[in-house]
């Protein structure tokens, strides 16, 4: 396990001095420092915290250094930063919106509410033109384009994720003088290992390591946003930290693991309920841990795994295993306090400072269902997984998937579902030659 | 009183939500999702959408497999137009549309 946290820099949030360890993601530095509210939701202004810790939710934006709407989970921390709460009234301390939420208690039906009579219905339109939308434009504007630069990358194969499944699949298929390129949108690659408590980053840095030194050229920090068919005979298009990537390959590999879905509950969004997965982040790789009475939500290995952890870290843990107990409602307002459990012997309230939900994760098949990837629904599968053959073909013609994207398996699944596809990709690669 | 059940957390959509607009006879996915706003925020349904497939399954009493995704489209990650703009050397930007599904 890595050396303990050690703040070594301030960030600012709203005016005041909080200390930061340089690099980690801004969420992470402001909740180690004791800062509950990240954000508000915009409807019914409810206070939020980062529910999954990986990009995915849009639970915690926040103004980042005169910038609107930021990830502050993807926000590397240093000396000086600024981060303002946005999306509130008058201050991201105290926001009167809030009111909104008791206000409307069975919540507001937009379509009929306040349409009439006519001036109500102007004035209506008036305060929620100055409510609506989130956050405000940017402090100052992009420096002049100046020179323009885009880049183009053109392989035999394009795997996008660099999990479990994706490095794995990288390993298998590298070779024989294949070109073989991996984006991941994490700052750095190792999905779900770098979360896991038998994993961690070091062993997501070691599959990483042996992939770049079988040749396969790993891209960071590069989110792959879209898949445009009608432009140069189809083009996957990746946001290479701030540069536009046109992606050519005869193989593209989707190893886009799952997102971190919440349990339904009452008040299920309050700060302090947490993505088991966040949760993992914290611990494993971040050094900090969630609570001190954590309930951790949910009958996978993953739960359990993550509640031993915990528990060998000095935590009180609760663990409901959502089956034959379920969760009916959380307490506490601006920060979780118990959870009330409905189980055969009836209602009971746990009282908790913090809830690791491990659900079945949604694969996260949005970008290939853009490429034409045929998907089927399955709770057992989490949600809409790519639909592949025993080789990880999909049913568009040179597209490949692996891993939690194809149904959800966990880590050691993913790395094993990996191996076998970029096998059989590295094999469709050979027979047309 | 029971608090809110938040399937969709970007637009504050809540089960009850849900229950209206299928009472109301919307029981197709993108019915539901311009009804309710569900799956229109910064995060696109990467939370929701499959939650609202599993309730509409049950409303229906359709087999899930049956259930439909939203049309997704691009970007699926926040972009900064900046990116999209200094790509001018390579010629036009990517406008497509996307072929969603
Ligand atoms: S997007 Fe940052 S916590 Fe989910």
């Amino acid at each position: 396990m890595s050396a303990p946290r050690r703040p070594d820099c301030a960030v600012e949030l709203d005016g005041e001095a909080v200390p930061a360890v340089a690099g980690e993601p801004v969420a992470v530095s402001l909740f180690a420092a004791g800062v509950r509210v990240l954000s508000h939701s915009a409807k019914y202004h409810r206070p939020r915290s980062f529910f999954c810790l990986s990009g995915h939710c849009g639970a915690c934006l926040m103004r980042v250094d005169g910038e609107p709407n930021v990830r502050a989970c993807r926000a590397p921390a240093r000396e000086g930063l600024k981060v303002e709460r946005q999306n509130a009234f008058p201050s991201g301390k105290l926001d009167l919106l809030a009111a909104t939420d008791w206000l409307f208690p069975r919540g507001m039906d937009h379509h009929t509410m306040f349409t009439h009579p006519r001036p109500v219905n102007a004035l209506m339109q008036k305060v929620v033109h100055q409510l609506g939308g989130l956050g405000r434009l940017p402090d100052r504007s992009d420096p002049p384009l100046g020179e323009v630069h885009g880049e183009r990358v053109s392989v035999d194969v394009a795997i996008v994720g660099g999990g479990p499944a994706g490095l794995s699949a990288a390993l298998a298929c590298a070779g024989e003088g294949r070109r073989i390129a991996l984006f991941d949108e994490g700052d750095r690659a190792g999905g779900s290992l770098l979360c896991h408590p038998a994993h961690g980053p070091d062993a997501g840095r070691a599959l990483a390591d042996r992939a770049a030194e079988a040749g396969v050229a790993i891209h960071e920090g590069a989110s792959a946003f879209a898949w445009y068919p009608e432009d140069e005979g189809g083009l996957l298009a990746v946001d290479d930290r701030g540069t536009l990537t046109r992606v050519f390959a005869r193989r593209f590999v989707y190893a886009t693991g799952g997102f971190d879905v919440n349990a339904l509950f009452a008040d299920n969004d309050r700060p302090g309920i947490f993505a088991a997965r966040a949760v993992g982040a914290l611990l494993v790789r971040h050094r900090v841990l969630a609570g001190q009475r954590p309930l951790v939500l949910g009958d996978s290995p993953y739960a359990a795994a993550l509640a031993d952890a915990l528990g060998a870290a000095g935590c009180e843990v609760t663990r409901v295993d959502g089956v034959s107990e379920r969760a009916v409602a959380a307490r506490g307002h601006a920060w979780v306090s118990a959870l009330e459990i409905e189980g055969p012997a009836g209602l009971r309230r746990v009282k908790c400072d913090a809830v690791a939900v491990a659900t079945t994760p949604a694969p996260a098949s949005d970008l290939p269902r853009q490429h034409g990837v045929r998907v089927a629904l399955s709770e057992a599968a989490g949600g809409f997984a790519c639909v592949v053959d025993e080789r990880g073909a999909t049913s568009v013609p040179g597209v490949f998937a692996c891993g939690d994207v194809c149904g959800y398996r966990g880590v050691d699944g993913a790395r094993a579902h990996g191996e076998a596809v970029g096998r059989a990709v590295a094999a469709s690669l050979d027979e047309e030659r | 009183m029971a608090g809110k059940v938040i399937v969709c957390r970007c637009e504050d959509v809540t089960l009850d939500d849900l229950a209206h607009a299928t009472s109301l006879g919307y029981a197709h996915i993108e019915e539901v999702k311009r009804y309710t706003g569900l799956g229109t925020g910064p995060c696109q349904g990467k939370e929701c959408m499959v939650a609202c497939a599993l309730f509409l399954a049950r409303t229906t009493g359709q087999p899930p497999s049956e259930g439909e995704p939203f049309t997704s489209r691009p970007p699926i990650a926040p972009v900064a137009l900046g990116t999209l703009a200094r790509d001018g050397g390579e010629g036009a930007l990517p406008t497509g549309r996307g072929r969603g599904r």
